[in-house]
């Protein structure tokens, strides 16, 4: 655990040194300013923040993991006992950037009274939004380039595609007889939709805990899947 | 401590190893040599485990790739981190203890003579500079094997011997070091054993010394000879080459060499000269390497 966390700071440091360190900071601040515009009330907050913010971890675990995808990595993994370890710490990094992240666009928006939280109802999206960060950014682990093998992250982001379009176009898709995919697709995303759901409603009830339960096995899954790609993967980076 | 059992490597259609046996004794300085591309630096990865074999297997005499010290040929360092600060982080990622963290990365840096320049970021450092940082994280936790890819590649003269005595200093305390390397000065004059490969296979092991001793040949040079004592020596062995002003004997000639002085003092040859050489490693080289 001791590497984990030192390789946790260690990306997050490096993160921020380079300019791309200001991707997460401008996406944050667009998505401050934006989707607050109009103002927001808690249940709207847990829903639309719990997405923004996620994406925003996302692409935050992307950007740490193809910081890590070249040759300056190979001293660290090196002194790695399992490559694992390497996206424990991505994964923790991603995490605690995206917590400060949400934390400051909160209290902006509450500071100029675009948004109104009800304490201490409001802490329930302390474990809702940690669930759903940790699937984001498990679910950008095989997305990136440092897992992808023979082309899979592609396969990965049109797959992803694939289920937000059928999400979105559910209602003019199941008018043309492709019930099954909607249908497919509405279980997939099942667990998430119901914890959004269920938490912006302020209900706590066992199917909140059982799709949290189901979002957390999602993230587990999917960090198991990118250390499996991973474990065995040649790490040919250019000198 | 590393042993290579019909080691087979290959990049899509480019075959880097193919079937590589390889036995790296314990506390030797082993040397690989070979042109761009002949695998020594899969072989490198391999035992670090940074690739994986497409056959055959590797035995690392019980360490795991996070108890070896690498050192890459190139490394890249992330730029904006101090020399220290990249020392420490690695020291933690080693396991080493709070307590004992700042004194061994101290201590390092005395050692690879960074220490005026530890707080200095590593985009700022010289490929000199970058090469003894690289030794120094190899060193971190005090690692018995260390593999040291092109350690001298694009140093300067001064750079190149620094290297050296660290690897003669490593030697001496025991270390197993496997260390890649285009330079055969430098090979003949840190290893203890060399294996040459060419296009992934292994075609020349063993330790230093057996490998340059088949072909040594004693020249003695002189004024003239008699054509008389000429014919007689050329009749003694068949492997004495008579020549203007120089005489060389080679292979079973060699154990005749006392008495050939002999007989060229008993008929009072003026002796200019007298050499014992052997093969260098450049001729070894490019004899087994075909190049």
């Amino acid at each position: 655990m001791k590497r984990v966390w030192t390789l946790t700071s260690f990306f997050t440091r490096d993160l921020f040194r380079s300019l791309v360190g200001i991707v997460p900071l401008a996406l944050a601040l667009a998505f401050g300013s934006i989707a607050f515009e109009y103002g927001m009330d808690q249940p709207q907050f847990i829903t639309v923040g719990g997405v923004g913010i996620g994406a925003i971890c996302l692409l935050t675990t992307l950007l740490l993991a193809s910081r890590a995808n070249r040759a300056s990595s190979y001293l660290l993994v090196a002194r790695l006992h399992r490559r694992s370890e390497l996206f424990g710490a991505m994964v923790l990094g991603s995490l605690g950037i995206t917590a400060v992240l949400a934390v400051l666009i909160a209290t902006a928006n509450v500071l100029t009274g675009r948004l109104d939280l009800d304490f201490p109802s409001v802490l329930w999206i302390v474990p809702t939004w940690l669930v759903l960060w940790l699937l984001a950014a498990s679910l950008a682990l095989p997305l990136s380039a440092l897992v992808g093998r023979n082309g899979s992250h592609l396969v990965g982001y049109a797959l992803l595609t694939i289920l937000l379009v059928v999400n979105d176009q559910k209602e003019r898709l199941a008018t043309r007889g492709v019930e099954w995919l909607v249908r497919g697709v509405n279980t997939v995303l099942w667990p998430v939709t119901t914890l959004l759901s269920r938490a912006s409603a302020g209900i706590h009830d066992r199917t909140y805990w059982l799709s949290l339960a189901m979002t957390l096995a999602y993230a587990g899954l999917l960090f198991a899947l990118a250390a499996l790609l991973f474990r065995d993967k040649d790490l040919l980076w250019p000198e | 401590m590393i042993r290579a059992e019909q080691l087979t490597k290959r990049y899509g259609p480019t075959l880097a190893l193919d079937r590589l046996s390889l036995e790296v004794p314990a506390g030797a300085v082993f040397g690989l040599l070979g042109p761009n591309g002949a695998g020594k630096t899969t072989f490198l990865r391999l035992v670090m485990g940074f690739v994986f074999p497409d056959g055959g297997q590797i035995d690392r005499g019980g360490l795991i790739p996070a108890n070896i010290g690498y050192l890459s040929e190139r490394a890249f360092y992330p730029s904006r981190v101090s020399v220290r600060g990249y020392l420490t982080t690695l020291g933690r990622l080693v396991g080493l203890r709070p307590g004992i963290l700042q004194q061994s990365v101290d201590r390092l840096l005395e050692q690879v003579d960074l220490h005026e320049v530890a707080g200095r970021r590593l985009g700022a450092c010289s490929r000199g500079m970058l090469q003894r940082v690289g030794l120094a994280q190899a060193l971190l936790g005090d690692p018995p094997l260390l593999l040291l890819d092109e350690p001298a590649s694009g140093l300067d003269p001064a750079g190149q011997k620094f290297m050296r005595d660290q690897i003669v200093a490593l030697r001496q305390t025991g270390k197993t070091v496997l260390l890649s390397s285009h330079h055969l000065d430098e090979v003949t004059r840190v290893c203890t054993h060399v294996a040459v490969l060419k296009e992934g296979r292994l075609v020349r092991s063993g330790p230093l010394e057996s490998i340059l001793a088949p072909q040594p040949q004693v020249m003695i040079r002189f004024s003239s000879l008699p054509d008389a004592l000429r014919a007689r020596l050329l009749g003694k062995a068949p492997h004495i080459q008579v020549s203007e002003g120089c005489l060389i004997l080679t292979g079973q000639a060699i154990p005749y060499k006392a008495r050939i002085l002999r007989l060229l003092l008993d008929a009072d040859v003026d002796i200019r000269q007298l050499t014992e050489q052997h093969a260098t490693l450049e001729e070894i080289y490019l004899e087994a390497t075909g190049a």
